[in-house]
Formats: C-alpha cells, sequence, structure tokens
C-alpha cells in the first residue's frame, strides 16, 4: 500500500521530535489542485502541510546542496528516482551521507499533468484530487469521479522507470516496489533515434533546439548539476554568450549532457522544467545507454560505484589514442 | 538634469584616442583621451560625478568615473583599475589606440549648493577617482568654496593614486591633505590606520561643511557611521555609488537600488536619500 | 473606442485570405503551434492557429528580441576599428493575435524604452508595428488580468480588436492606424449586421468568474515586507532559472556584449535575467543580491513596488505566464494574496 500524506506528516512530526531531524524538505499543495511545491519546515509545526500524491514529481533531492553547511540533520522525502540522484551526490561528496534523513517513498508512477488535462479533456480548475488506485490513477473532480489508466497519463520517466522503491533510506513509507507491471524496453525510443541518419539526426535536433530560450531551467533544476560556478557562467574563458542562437543551444545542451554523463539517472525534471517541451530526456538517455554498453555501469544505485568517467582502470578502451 | 549631446542611437559610442595611460599603481593607470574628430571633447559635456560607459570593441563595456574636471577642457581622464575583462583590455592598450564612450550618464555632485561652504572629502583606495573631479573642479573655482580637507587612504603606500599631484594640491590655499595607509612600510612616515579610524582623529567640524565620499562599500559604511557621530547631517553627507552596469540608461535593469537606477538617479546619493533606499 | 461606423465585421472563411494578403503585404506575426503555440513570422495564413488561450513567449520580442545585434565593426589596417551601425529593419510589422495582457504590457515596457533616453531599436518596431489583438472569451486557471483594470475582451491598447462572436468577427478599430490598414484592406470586410454586441456580451460569459485580485495600495503594502522572511522560504524553492523573466511580458532587463574575430565583430544585446546570480555581481567580487531570498524579493519588489514608484504602473498583466510554468509552482499571484492579506508579513 502506498504511504497515506498523514502518515507521512505523523513520521516528520516524530522525527523533528526526537531530535532525527532540524530541518525537512518535503512537498506541500501548490497553487491549484494539480500542483504541488516543494516544502521546507524548520519544526514539526507545519508537519501538516506536507503531502504525498501521484502529483509530486519534484525531485527534491537538489535542495540538499544548500543544506551542505546548515547546522542540523535535514531530512528529504525521495522517490525511486529521487534517491538514486541522492546517490550519486553521495558518491561527490557533494553530502555527508550522516547529515541527510532520507524518508523513502515507494512510488508507482507521477501523473503528468498536461496529459490528465488532455485525456480527461477537463480544465484544471475542474479537478479536486488525484490518487493512486493501483494499475490507475483516481481523479476525483467538481462532478463525480474517473479512473484513468496509468500509462495514458504518466510521465515519460515513469514508463521506463526500473526503481519504483528508493535505493537508499533510514526509513521506508509505504510498501517496496519491486518492478513496475508496464515497464518493458526502456531504450526503445532512443533505438529508433539511433537508427535515424546523421542528416535525419541533425535536422531533429536543431528543430527541437531552436525551441530553446536558454533559461537554464534544466541545469538549474538537474540535481546532478552541482558546480558552484557553471561553466556556462564563466566570463573568462567565456565559452557562451548569452545570445540564442541554434548553435550555441546546442553546444549547451550537448556539453552539459556529457557533463552529468554517469551521474544522471532520468528524473525527467529537466524535460519538466522545461517551458518550450524540448525532449532532453532523449539526450541524456542515449548517453545514459551507451554508458551501460561501453561500462556496464548504472547510475544512482551503489554508493561504492565508481564512475566510469572518472575512474581509470587498467583494461579502459584507448583505441582512440 | 540637461539632456547630453551624443548619439541618436544611444548605444552607439563615440571613438575616442588614448593620448596618455600615466601608471598610478600596480593595477590602476590614469587614461586621458580626447574624441576622435573633435580636436579634444567633442561637445562631450560633462559634470564632476557623472561616468561615462568605456569599451574596447570586441571586448566589452564597463561603466568608470571620470576623474578630470570640466574646469580642464581639452581632455576627458579616467582612473581605471585592472579588475575584470574589459579593464584588463584596457590597460593592455597604448597610447593613439582607441576606445569607444558613451556618455556622460548619471547626475553629478552637486557643486553650486555646495559654494560658500568648507568641504570634507574622503576617499579610499580608487574611489578618490570620482573625487578627484570634484576637487580639481573646486580648485579652479577656489573663492567659491570654504576650507578644505581630503583625507585619504589605501592599503599600501603602493596603492595610493595620483601621488603625482599631491604636492599641487596641498599648495592650493587654505586646502589640507590628509594621507594614510592600512599597512606601512620602512619609508612611510604618514599616518597608518583605516580611513573611518583616521576621520576620528582628526575629528572635522561638521560647521557649514559638506562630505563627500566614496570608496570600498565598506569604507563607506564606516565613514558614514563616524560622519554620523561627528554631528554631520545626512544631507550633507553626500557619496558616489557603483554597480554594475550594461546600459548606462535605466534600461537593461541591473543597477537598481529599490526604485532607483544608480545609472539614472546616481551615481551620486545623499545619506537622506540612501537611508530611504532599500539596503541592497 | 472608435465609432461604431468604423467597425466592420469579417466573415470566418475570409479570415485566411486577409492573413494572406497581411502576410505579403507585411512581416506579420501571428500565432502558429508547433509543439506549443508561439507568435512566428508567417508567409499565410494557413499556419496561423486561433485554437490557443495565449502563447508560451510573450510577442515581447517582436520588439525587444532576445538577441540583437547593436551596430558591427570591421578592422581595417589603415585606422582600426571602424564601427557601422546595423541597418533597422525597415519593415511594416503587422501582429496579429495579441491578447489584452499583452497589448498592455507593451505600453509599460514603452515607459522603459521611451523616456528621458530614447531606445530606437524599440521605439524603431514599435512605431512600425500595427497591432491587431484577438478578444478573450476563455481564461486559463492562470489568468487574472482583470486585477491590473485589463479587459480581456476590449481593444484598449491594440490598434485593431477581433472578437470572435460566433460566426464571424467584429473588428473595430482602436487608433487612426488601426483604422487605415481597415481602409486599406476594405475587400475582406463587411457591414455590421446589428447583432453584434448582443453576441459579444453572450460570448463575454465566458469570462465570468475571472480572478480579480486587490491590489489597491500594494505598492504601499509592500514595503514594510522588504527583508523579511517570506521572501526566504520563496527563495528557498526557487531554481534562480530565467523562466519567469523570459516569458514574462514585462520583463526587460538585458545584457550587452561583443563577439570579435579576425575581421572584426560585433556588439549586440541579449535578454539577462535578474534571477541569475551572476547579474548582479561585479568585477571587484561584491554581489548586493548574493542569494536567491535577495533576487526573488528583488524581482517582486520591482513587478510590486519599484516600477510602480517610478511609473505609476503595477509591472503585472497577469497573464499567468510565470505561474503556469515555474517548475516549482512559485505564483505571483498567490504572493499578492499573502501581501494584501498581510500573511506574508506574518511568516
Amino acid at each position: 500500500m502506498k504511504a497515506t500524506s498523514e502518515e507521512v506528516q505523523t513520521r516528520v512530526k516524530k522525527l523533528f521530535e526526537d531530535g532525527s531531524i532540524a530541518h525537512f524538505i518535503g512537498y506541500e499543495t501548490g497553487s491549484d489542485s494539480l500542483r504541488v511545491t516543494p516544502c521546507f519546515l524548520k519544526s514539526g509545526q507545519a508537519a501538516s502541510l506536507l503531502v504525498w500524491n501521484p502529483l509530486c514529481a519534484n525531485n527534491l533531492s537538489k535542495y540538499l546542496l544548500d543544506f551542505k553547511n546548515v547546522e542540523g540533520k535535514v531530512g528529504i522525502m525521495v522517490k525511486g528516482c529521487d534517491s538514486r540522484s541522492v546517490v550519486e551526490l553521495l558518491k561527490e561528496n557533494q553530502i555527508d551521507r550522516d547529515k541527510v534523513f532520507i524518508v523513502g517513498v515507494p512510488c508507482s508512477g507521477i501523473v503528468d499533468r498536461e496529459k490528465l488535462l488532455e485525456v480527461l479533456g477537463v480544465s484544471p480548475g475542474e479537478v479536486v484530487a488525484v490518487e493512486d488506485d493501483g494499475g490507475a490513477f483516481l481523479v476525483t473532480l467538481k462532478k463525480g469521479k474517473k479512473r484513468v489508466d496509468k500509462e495514458k497519463v504518466l510521465r515519460g520517466e515513469c514508463l521506463v522507470c526500473k526503481y519504483p522503491t528508493p535505493v537508499v533510506y533510514d526509513v521506508l513509507l509505504g510498501e517496496a516496489i519491486s518492478s513496475l507491471p508496464w515497464v518493458g524496453d526502456d531504450y526503445s525510443l532512443i533505438k529508433e533515434q539511433e537508427a535515424l541518419s546523421s542528416e535525419e539526426k541533425t535536422l531533429y535536433w536543431n528543430r527541437e533546439l531552436s525551441r530553446c530560450i536558454r533559461c537554464y531551467a534544466c541545469r538549474n533544476i538537474c540535481p546532478v548539476c552541482t558546480c558552484p560556478e557553471c561553466i556556462f557562467d564563466k566570463k573568462a574563458p567565456r565559452w557562451l554568450t548569452k545570445a540564442n542562437d541554434v548553435s550555441e543551444n546546442l553546444f549547451y545542451h550537448l556539453v552539459r549532457a556529457f557533463h552529468v554523463a554517469g551521474k544522471c539517472i532520468d528524473c525527467g525534471e529537466c524535460e519538466r522544467a522545461c517551458p518550450m517541451n524540448i525532449p532532453l530526456r532523449s539526450l541524456n538517455k542515449k548517453v545514459e545507454k551507451d554508458l551501460l554498453e561501453l561500462f556496464d555501469y548504472t547510475a544512482g544505485i551503489d554508493v561504492e560505484q565508481q564512475p566510469p568517467l572518472t575512474t581509470y582502470k587498467v583494461g579502459d578502451l584507448d583505441d582512440f589514442l | 538634469m540637461e539632456k547630453p549631446e551624443m548619439n541618436e542611437n544611444i548605444y552607439l559610442p563615440r571613438m575616442a584616442t588614448i593620448q596618455s595611460m600615466r601608471p598610478e599603481t600596480i593595477d590602476v593607470t590614469t587614461f586621458r583621451v580626447t574624441i576622435d574628430g573633435s580636436g579634444g571633447t567633442g561637445k562631450f559635456e560633462y559634470k564632476s560625478g557623472q561616468f561615462a560607459e568605456v569599451s574596447v570593441l570586441g571586448v566589452g563595456e564597463a561603466p568608470i568615473a571620470i576623474t578630470s574636471s570640466p574646469t580642464r577642457p581639452g581632455t576627458i581622464e579616467f582612473g581605471i583599475r585592472r579588475v575584470g575583462e574589459l579593464t584588463n583590455a584596457l590597460h593592455e592598450l597604448q597610447p593613439m589606440d582607441e576606445i569607444g564612450i558613451r556618455g556622460p550618464f548619471g547626475n553629478f555632485f552637486p557643486l553650486e549648493e555646495m559654494e560658500g561652504q568648507n568641504l570634507l572629502i574622503i576617499g579610499g583606495g580608487i574611489g578618490l577617482s570620482p573625487l578627484r573631479s570634484v576637487i580639481l573642479n573646486v580648485f579652479d573655482n577656489r573663492a567659491k568654496y570654504g576650507k578644505i580637507d581630503i583625507i585619504y587612504g589605501a592599503r599600501s603606500p603602493q596603492d595610493l593614486v595620483f601621488t603625482s599631484e599631491y604636492e599641487e594640491w596641498q599648495a592650493v590655499a587654505n586646502t589640507r591633505l590628509h594621507l594614510t595607509v592600512d599597512r606601512g612600510d620602512e619609508e612611510w612616515k604618514g599616518n597608518v590606520g583605516l580611513v573611518p579610524t583616521f576621520l576620528r582623529e582628526i575629528n572635522p567640524s561638521p560647521e557649514n561643511t559638506t562630505s563627500i565620499t566614496c570608496g570600498p562599500p565598506i569604507m563607506i559604511k564606516f565613514v558614514i557611521e563616524a560622519l554620523n557621530e561627528l554631528g554631520f547631517s545626512s544631507e550633507h553627507i553626500i557619496t558616489t555609488l557603483e554597480r554594475r552596469m550594461k546600459c548606462g540608461v535605466g534600461k537593461c535593469g541591473r543597477c537598481n537600488i529599490g526604485s532607483k537606477y544608480v545609472c539614472l538617479d546616481g551615481p551620486v546619493f545623499t545619506l537622506k536619500q540612501l537611508e530611504e533606499m532599500p539596503s541592497d | 473606442m472608435a465609432s461604431q461606423t468604423k467597425s466592420r465585421i469579417i466573415e470566418k472563411n475570409n479570415l485566411t485570405k486577409l492573413l494572406d494578403k497581411l502576410a505579403h503585404d507585411y512581416y506579420l506575426i501571428a500565432p502558429v503551434r508547433d509543439n506549443n503555440v508561439s507568435f512566428r513570422r508567417v508567409d499565410s495564413g494557413n499556419e496561423v492557429t486561433l485554437d490557443y488561450i495565449n502563447t508560451v513567449l510573450s510577442p515581447k520580442s517582436a520588439f525587444f528580441p532576445q538577441t540583437e545585434t547593436l551596430f558591427r565593426f570591421s578592422r581595417d589596417d589603415s585606422r582600426g576599428l571602424g564601427i557601422e551601425q546595423d541597418d533597422e529593419p525597415d519593415r511594416e510589422q503587422v501582429i496579429f493575435g495579441i491578447r489584452s495582457c499583452d497589448a498592455r504590457s507593451l505600453r509599460l515596457m514603452d515607459m522603459v524604452f521611451n523616456g528621458q533616453y530614447k531606445d530606437s531599436y524599440y521605439m524603431n518596431r514599435r512605431e512600425k508595428t500595427t497591432l491587431i489583438g484577438l478578444a478573450c472569451f476563455e481564461a486559463a486557471e492562470t489568468c487574472f488580468c482583470p486585477t491590473f483594470g485589463i479587459d480581456p475582451a476590449s481593444g484598449e491598447d491594440v490598434d485593431i480588436l477581433f472578437s470572435d462572436i460566433g460566426d464571424r468577427y467584429l473588428v473595430e478599430p482602436s487608433t487612426e492606424k488601426g483604422a487605415a490598414l481597415l481602409d486599406r484592406f476594405a475587400e475582406f470586410f463587411a457591414e455590421l449586421r446589428g447583432d453584434e454586441e448582443q453576441l459579444r456580451e453572450a460570448r463575454k460569459a465566458g469570462l465570468a468568474g475571472m480572478k480579480k485580485l486587490d491590489v489597491s495600495n500594494i505598492a504601499d503594502k509592500m514595503a514594510p515586507l522588504y527583508g523579511g522572511d517570506y521572501w526566504e522560504s520563496i527563495g528557498m524553492k526557487c531554481l534562480g532559472c530565467g523562466i519567469c523573466t523570459y516569458l514574462c511580458p514585462t520583463c526587460h532587463c538585458f545584457d550587452i556584449a561583443d563577439v570579435s574575430m579576425d575581421e572584426g565583430g560585433e556588439r549586440f544585446r541579449c535578454w539577462d535575467s535578474c534571477m541569475f546570480p551572476e547579474f548582479t555581481l561585479m568585477a571587484s567580487g561584491e554581489n548586493p543580491r548574493p542569494n536567491r531570498k535577495a533576487r526573488v524579493q528583488q524581482r517582486f519588489f520591482h513587478k510590486l513596488k519599484y516600477f510602480h514608484d517610478r511609473n505609476g504602473e503595477l509591472a503585472c498583466v497577469g497573464c499567468g505566464r510565470c505561474i503556469k510554468y515555474c517548475p516549482v509552482n512559485i505564483d505571483i499571484a498567490q504572493i499578492i494574496e499573502d501581501v494584501t492579506s498581510g500573511k506574508a508579513g506574518n511568516e
């Protein structure tokens, strides 16, 4: 059974009371019925604000970086995907393991807001709540309830999720989920793109990236983009100006995909944040696939596992030398 | 404030030629320039306290305080410290090289209102640069002002700027130059101590005196505190602020402190005005 | 509103032909659906979509493009660098399909780009553009333009207003410029039939219940909140990206930079965002807004106070884009309510 919001609230309140945590990062209801927003607590007093439901898309692990030098342990709510980016942050020593109290919540899928509205044919004002109901979502509308098949309205990253249960946690709220029934070959879309010719790929990416407005939301929301000074903000050497043209956009996205290679765990936040509907996940997913094939490496599973691009092994490929 | 004569296109710089570069310290140089095609300053009419957007084409642009005085026409001078991309590029230039100038921008020191008063001019480091415009201006109209005290300090004797002019300044009637350094050396015979401390020791009277100060933000803060303690009122404490600027004309939105744009409503502000602004 | 005698109607099946002609005679910018709906230059009426509430990006790029060359310079052996001013695009523009919120935002932008120093790049485009508005009869849940005295179904800030009243469009000019354009293309329009007002009122029923917040004296209510903890909690959530500022129709912050190669280069300006950490970073290393709390505070103070202090108007038009697209759901409408109700002062 999935944990309820009340169970989360009770547990967090207790964690504050017994001194396990001095801060907590979770979710609270947003400004309309289909949105949640990050919630930062300094005490159990406002714990009743916390929610846990299929709208909780945000990967909160990015905010751990803000607590590095703050006194006291910080508690955080993580889904399966979020826990994997926590593993990556721990791997890089971005934060100490004993600084974080991880509240894991097994997750069987997050709703894509736009897909839901389209499938139901309603406007956000008509929706009251969305609950998890096994293989479907139960949507409470102002006028009645509707069941929607999960596969129709899940976020893209949930459709291929192999880790519905957090891989690292101090406490698990809700029953562990071993696998999600709809998950098949999570690289099917990538394989399609790989089959395209070089010209077709160029055309495709030039077209998609011509919409990029370089808001840097993808970079800022990404939990494994951790550089205090991003290379693209540097003045000397100035790798990029703020000018917007396809060539610069391509440069930015490709370089970023390489910089997070081996760290990206496909939480999908970059694509969710993008206001211009650019299919960013497929860039990172392709790199993820390559790393699996070349190094038999999967990010975000094991804190002790060495990242392939920053580790040297004697048997490493060097046929390009 | 009257609109200065400039290109119809406010973003188009006028080209200027560097006539001389006088090194002041290891990282500060005074540039003396003339506007091209004008044989002098070509209707670049400025007042003490204003700044120009100085550029090296291909590198960028930055706001630099004008350090010369409009009472000495013919050339325009900038005291430039090597601290970022653009200023580094400027320092690599040589006399007869060209730079771009936009401006003059900003407001100016209320010299007319200060006539008949004593002046207390307090500078720190490169902050003496905009103050020098006032100093020379006032020297050229000496009879209009009362006694002048200039308190100036830098980190070390090697960091003092415009040293070649001190003798000339000290020779002006009823004018005193008080120098101090944070850290002296074997040759330094003058005062050693921070500017705000030195200011308290000198203990100037606030009577009929206006004080103008410029320097690092932390120095300005402590100087203003000291001036308050010495009895100066907020209308008689004037400072000039620094911010990152780009357009210089109040459009790019970068240099605001609350509702004020430092490039339009400043950079010169009285303490009274600052007290009404947020502490950004 | 212009006198009724100048108002006309256009049959729905004539609209595409009108747009074709406009595209031929002018640089026509209209909403296009391509993954999402945005304003683009179109060559024919077929490319235009009218099935949208509002575009993702505001039409401010037609006047204040994201990247704009200010001037070029070239290296000449004899004299070093010579400047060539970039040729202003001397084209007459028509924007078709602009909503009331965006049209109002242009009046607010005018206050920035005009004034003591005239920004010739922006003003030139503004003067050469005719705005054809499209009345709203349906609002998104994020829309709240009535808050700022904006009527979604009126043509106050455009040159001509098109209103879809069912089987035809009511076409009303609001300015001389608009009337002149209608006269030029008179062949596409027809006389009013007499029931247009009635039909329009019926359509306006779709706007009932639109969010209208209380912003009376909000600039004064903001003042005591400066430095308060309320902005801390928002700053903690904020990612520091540029979505809100880039999508906002009244955001006008820009950067100026140079690029150069051996043979010369150019100085250009491009959008910048007060949400970026290095926005106010000085070369000395000082940064007056060194954390997200300070930057978030700056944004909302600018929109709801500073701009008002300078120009007498609030700098928000209630288009709701920032609310819809903020990945962490920072909501300016909610902030306005918190400020007005006093909740923001109690945190």
